[in-house]
Formats: structure tokens, C-alpha cells, sequence
């Protein structure tokens, strides 16, 4: 199976786990008469759940990919994607406790390393120098002019 | 009226917000340059800025942003031949080629100017219209606002781009995530599993933020690292006089982007869509207008002006359904809503009854935003080239803090970044799954606005849903919602391409 009908296979797969979910949960509300607070949530989940199996249905009726067919080929960097993503989690979690301008300047030098182009070196001084740069204007403009007061965390003395 | 435009002038032009408006406008044309940024995540990262100001320099702010953003994809549409934003697909198509032959400052010239008359007349017809519709929308009931959130949803899921399927799914998940939180009427505690941050359900701007700025944070370190990056061409501007083009040729343009104008405020009307639609439109009107249609594509200068005369003219059209019925046309539209909601402000009828200040502050901003944008864009051309080459690996992890000191600053609490996070990996998933994100947020925004009014319209007429078909305008709404969805399932079952799809393959 080539990957485009895979790809549609699991969308449809999703979609419906989605509305099937989402009928769950709606099921565990308390019912007070016909329309009451679970009435739209009852018509969403059986929306939900009938676009799924339309979108299992256009699967279906997916043309087999004819052989020679030229195959476009992606080259997706997921690793990337998973990297920035696990930076950006940390940075949230530890945003509280370590503080916003701690964080913000770890996490921006190191996704600038993780972001930058194959064919460049990472030049350190300048990305420590923009994420300290960064991170401090940006708290201290909040801070002082926007009266937004970022968690400071440890600086918190 | 004129009594109050010119309070709003006395508004916009106090020290203050003159310079925010100029601030506005010059960032909103970076974000509008820089392919990949657009105006709804110009908007959602400037929001922070304006959460202690006051609501006319808040939204004046806004607004300049958005005015910047809509014109700025045309700078890098023709100097890259890369549109900077959906809306200026179009200009590519003759821009680009007029830069290959050294007509690269007409080209930008024309555009920019364009640009201005069309956000000018669409700003005088949303000046004209909008208190006329809101009006007549005083008189609305529960009924009537049930049935054109019902309509403007279908409208939007249906006409996106891609699959029907995808976005009427799209369109329903918005709705059904909207459904978190306390529920209207009875005050039920719905999906919240017991955790007291979701009494109040999710945040719009969490929602908004997630799916723009951080999906496109993760969608850019796909390819990052790989991506050849198109340098801008330097421009000479010497010996240019006026903005780039004879009296002769502006006066040869105007029934071009008379009509354009109009196709840009008549689609920027329509909820679902809008300057991404009505810029190929136009261009494709055109061409067919022209006496010369075999130039198009190849340097003809009334392809740049069709594109981004109906670009800026959807920004007043988007305007209309939003400060009248509290509708969101489009992304943009409905992250300006959010702005308005944080500064305690609801956009429908009765604000121009109750704020009519504010209202015409809003449009005196626009209109100085307009001239603005005209100068700052064309004068600080150069400047906004330099900034064309600041590598996305810097700004993008920029912009992701910004995001969340924006999502924390809604309520001073992690939660809400929590929640933008979630939506950052939800937007994602759509990117990846080829599911469309405008209609999950018109979903999200108009949900809580469709269930209200519906539990409210059968209230008033005793649990009988024939109130909603016995009331002209929402019978009206109602049929064209499923008359929307029945033409377009008829088409797809045929398997015809959908009216867009067909332009842009054109």
C-alpha cells in the first residue's frame, strides 16, 4: 500500500476513534430532558462519528497507485520535529520553577542549535548572545512596561 | 457620523497611538513579507502588548497590524516569487516576472498603491454597510443568531480548501472542543474531568496561537535544516520618481481595480473565505477582462494591481460581519475578536450603539493606518528587504517564546500554555492529516454562540424547534446552510473539482 492511502487509512481511523472518544465522555454526562446540556454534544459526537466512516469510505474508493507512477518523495526531518518539540515541553515544564528568563535562554541557544541549516556552523557566541539578549528584553519589556510579570523563578531573590 | 470620525481622528492622532499605529503597521508589513508568518500570527504575538492598554490604543494596534500583514506579502511575492501570505498568491504570478525584467520597483510600486485604494474603498464600504446591517441585526433574536453561526460554519467548513469531508470534521471538532467547560443554561460542568482550570474551557487565544504560531514552529523543523533559502535581489531605487509609474498607467488600471475591489469586498464579506480566495479571483477576472490576456503571467502590471487591490479590499469586507454580528470572517478576523474580548468589548449590533466612539476610532485607525502602510512600505522598502534575510532558525524560536509569554499572559498561569501546547500538536496533526485549521477555529468561536442561541430560541418557543423554520431570516440562513452543504456533496460525490480548486489550477 503506498504511503498517500496509508496516510487517509489512519486519518479515517482517527477521525473516528475522535467522535467515538468524544461520544464516550458525552455519554457520561447527566441527562435533565431531551435538550438539555449533553443535547449538542450528542448531535457533535454523531457528526463526528459519521465523518469518520465518510472518510473510511473515501479510503476505500482510492484508486491502487498504478506501477512506473512517479513517486514524490519527502524528505520530512523528523527528528527535528521531535527534538524542538521535547525542547519546548521542557522549557514549559521547568518554566515555573527555574523561572522565564533562565528557560527562555537555554531553550532559545539550544533549539537555535538544533534549527540550524546542515550546510552552516552554528556560530555559539552569537546564539548565546541573541538568547540572552532576547530573553532579557523580553522580560524586562513585560515586566516593566506591559506590567506582565513573568515567572522569575530561581533569579526570584 | 462625521461628528464621531472625527473624534476617532482626534483618537488615533493623540501621540500615543500614532506611534503604535506606525509600530503596527511596519511589523505587520515584516509579517506579511516573511513567508511563513502571516497576519494572524502578527496579531496573536502582538496581543500581550496590548492586554494593559486601553481599548482604542489596543485596537488600533491590532488593526494596523492587520492592514500591514495583508499588503506585506507583496514584497516578498515579487522579489522572491515566494507569496508571504496566502492573499498575495496571485501577485506572483506577474510580479515576479516584471522583477526578471527590471520592472521590479513598478511592479512594487503599483502594488503598493493598489494596496492602498483597495484597503481605502473597502474601508468606506465597511464605514457605509456596517451601520446599516447593524441596524437591522438590533431586531435579532436567539433564532436568527442560531442560524447564521449554523450558516457561517457550514460556509467555511465547506468552502476550505481540500476535502468536504475534512472540513465540515474540522469545522465539528472546533465545535465539540468548544464544549469543554461550564455549559450555557444550566451551568453543567462538562468535560472537564474534575480540574478547575477548565471550568472556563479553553482560552480562544490559547486555541489560536497553538494552531498557528507553534504548528508552524513544528512544521518548519521538518524541512528546516534542509531548506535552500531565496535571497532577496537588491533594488535600486534611484532615479525613481513618484511610486515607480505615470499618471498614464494608474488611470489605465482604475476599471481593473474598480472590479477587483469590489470581488475583494464582496468575498471578504462571505465567512470562510477571504484575501486567499479573492486575490486569484480577481486575477483570473482580469485576465479575462484584458485585451491582452496572453501577457498574464508574463509581466503584466494589471495582474499585480487585480491581486492586491482584492487582497486589501477584504480587509473591510472581513470587518463588516465581524463589529456588526460579532462573526469572524476569517483567521484574522477571529483573532481580532479575541483582541476585542480581552478588552471587555462584544462585537455585534449594539455596539454602535453603545461604543460608537470606539467604533469610529476603529476606523479612523484604519484609515491612517491605510496611509501608513502606503509610505512606510514603499519608502522603507529597504528596510524590510534586509529583514526578509534574517534566518528562520532565529526568528522562529522567537516567535515560540513570545507565544507562550502570550498564552501566559492571559490569565498569569502555566495551564494556558499547557492548553496552547495541546493545539500546537493538534495543528500539527491537521497539517500532517490534510485537515484544514480555519474551520476548526470558526468551529471553536461560533459553537459556544450556536448552542447558546439555540437552547435560548427553544426556550422562548417552548421546546419547539419550528421557531427556528418559522422565523424568515433564520429559515433563510438555515436553508442556505444546507443548501451550501447538499451542492457541495453533489459535487464531490461527482467528483468535481470544487470552484477554487479549479482557479488555482487554472
Amino acid at each position: 500500500m503506498d504511503t498517500c492511502k496509508r496516510n487517509e487509512l489512519l486519518i479515517g481511523l482517527t477521525m473516528l476513534g475522535a467522535g467515538l472518544g468524544y461520544l464516550f465522555m458525552t455519554l457520561q454526562l447527566p441527562r435533565r430532558g431531551f435538550v438539555d446540556s449533553a443535547f449538542v454534544p450528542y448531535i457533535l459526537s454523531a457528526v463526528l462519528c459519521l465523518l469518520g466512516v465518510l472518510q473510511l469510505l473515501a479510503w476505500k474508493k482510492l484508486p491502487k497507485p498504478t506501477a512506473g507512477a512517479a513517486v514524490e518523495k519527502e524528505s520530512i526531518d523528523y527528528l527535528t520535529v521531535i527534538k524542538s518539540f521535547a525542547l519546548v515541553i521542557i522549557y514549559v515544564a521547568l518554566l515555573e520553577t527555574v523561572g522565564f528568563p533562565i528557560m527562555t535562554a537555554l531553550y532559545l541557544y539550544v533549539q537555535f542549535l538544533v534549527l540550524t541549516p546542515l550546510d552552516q556552523k552554528a556560530n555559539h557566541l552569537l546564539y548565546a548572545g541573541i538568547a540572552l539578549v532576547s530573553s532579557a528584553s523580553i522580560y524586562f519589556l513585560f515586566r516593566e512596561s506591559f506590567d506582565l510579570l513573568l515567572p522569575a523563578g530561581l533569579l526570584n531573590f | 457620523m462625521i461628528e464621531l470620525l472625527q473624534q476617532g481622528f482626534g483618537a488615533v492622532f493623540s501621540p500615543y497611538i500614532f506611534v503604535l499605529i506606525t509600530l503596527g503597521v511596519a511589523v505587520g508589513i515584516v509579517f506579511g513579507a516573511v513567508p511563513g508568518l502571516s497576519a494572524t500570527m502578527a496579531i496573536a504575538l502582538c496581543l500581550p502588548l496590548t492586554y494593559t492598554m486601553g481599548p482604542a490604543a489596543g485596537l488600533s494596534l491590532l488593526v494596523a497590524l492587520f492592514i500591514g500583514a495583508t499588503s506585506g506579502g507583496l514584497i516578498s511575492a515579487i522579489l522572491l516569487n515566494i507569496p508571504g501570505t496566502p492573499s498575495s498568491i496571485a501577485t506572483t504570478f506577474d510580479g515576479a516576472p516584471m522583477m526578471r525584467q527590471g520592472l521590479g520597483v513598478k511592479a512594487l510600486g503599483l502594488g503598493v498603491v493598489f494596496s492602498f485604494l483597495g484597503t481605502i474603498f473597502s474601508i468606506g464600504a465597511l464605514m457605509f454597510i456596517a451601520p446599516m446591517l447593524a441596524d437591522i441585526a438590533l431586531s435579532f433574536g436567539p433564532h436568527e443568531y442560531f442560524a447564521i453561526a449554523v450558516f457561517s460554519l457550514t460556509l467555511i467548513a465547506t468552502l476550505s480548501t481540500g476535502s468536504l469531508v475534512k472540513g465540515l470534521f474540522a469545522g465539528a471538532l472546533g465545535f465539540a472542543f468548544s464544549t469543554v467547560g461550564i455549559a450555557p443554561v444550566e451551568a453543567v460542568r462538562r468535560f472537564t474531568f474534575d480540574h478547575p482550570s477548565l471550568n472556563g474551557g479553553f482560552a480562544m487565544l490559547t486555541v489560536m496561537i497553538g494552531m498557528f504560531a507553534v504548528a508552524e514552529v513544528l512544521k518548519f523543523a521538518e524541512k528546516g535544516r534542509s531548506a535552500d533559502r531565496a535571497k532577496p535581489q537588491n533594488i535600486s531605487m534611484k532615479g525613481i520618481k513618484g511610486f515607480g509609474f505615470s499618471i498614464k498607467e494608474f488611470i489605465f488600471q482604475i476599471p481593473n481595480a474598480t472590479r477587483s475591489a469590489l470581488i475583494g469586498v464582496g468575498i471578504g464579506i462571505l465567512p470562510g473565505i477571504g484575501a486567499g480566495t479573492s486575490n486569484i479571483v480577481s486575477y483570473i477576472a482580469a485576465k479575462k477582462r484584458s485585451k491582452t490576456p496572453e501577457m498574464f503571467g508574463k509581466g503584466a502590471p494589471e495582474g499585480v494591481v487585480a491581486s492586491e487591490t482584492a487582497n486589501n479590499a477584504g480587509i473591510g469586507g472581513a470587518m463588516i460581519p465581524l463589529l456588526t454580528l460579532g462573526i469572524p470572517g476569517d483567521t484574522t478576523t477571529a483573532i481580532l475578536l479575541g483582541g476585542f474580548m480581552i478588552h471587555g468589548i462584544q462585537p455585534g449590533p449594539l455596539l454602535f450603539l453603545t461604543q460608537g466612539d470606539l467604533v469610529y476610532t476603529i476606523f479612523a485607525a484604519l484609515l491612517l493606518a491605510s496611509v501608513l502602510m502606503l509610505f512606510l512600505e514603499f519608502f522603507g522598502l529597504r528596510i524590510f528587504i534586509k529583514l526578509l534575510s534574517i534566518p528562520k532558525h532565529i526568528l522562529l524560536p522567537i516567535i515560540l517564546v513570545l507565544c507562550v509569554v502570550g498564552a501566559f499572559g492571559l490569565n498569569s498561569r502555566v495551564f494556558d500554555v499547557w492548553a496552547m501546547m495541546l493545539f500546537g500538536l493538534l495543528g500539527y496533526g491537521f497539517v500532517k492529516g490534510g485537515l484544514p485549521i480555519a474551520p476548526f477555529i470558526i468551529g471553536f468561536i461560533l459553537g459556544p454562540m450556536a448552542e447558546t442561541n439555540l437552547r435560548r430560541g427553544l426556550m422562548l418557543s417552548d421546546g419547539n424547534f419550528m421557531g427556528f423554520l418559522s422565523n424568515p431570516i433564520s429559515a433563510a440562513f438555515l436553508a442556505l446552510a444546507a443548501l451550501s452543504v447538499s451542492w457541495h456533496l453533489v459535487t464531490a460525490l461527482r467528483g468535481k473539482k470544487d470552484g477554487v480548486a479549479q482557479l488555482m489550477s487554472s
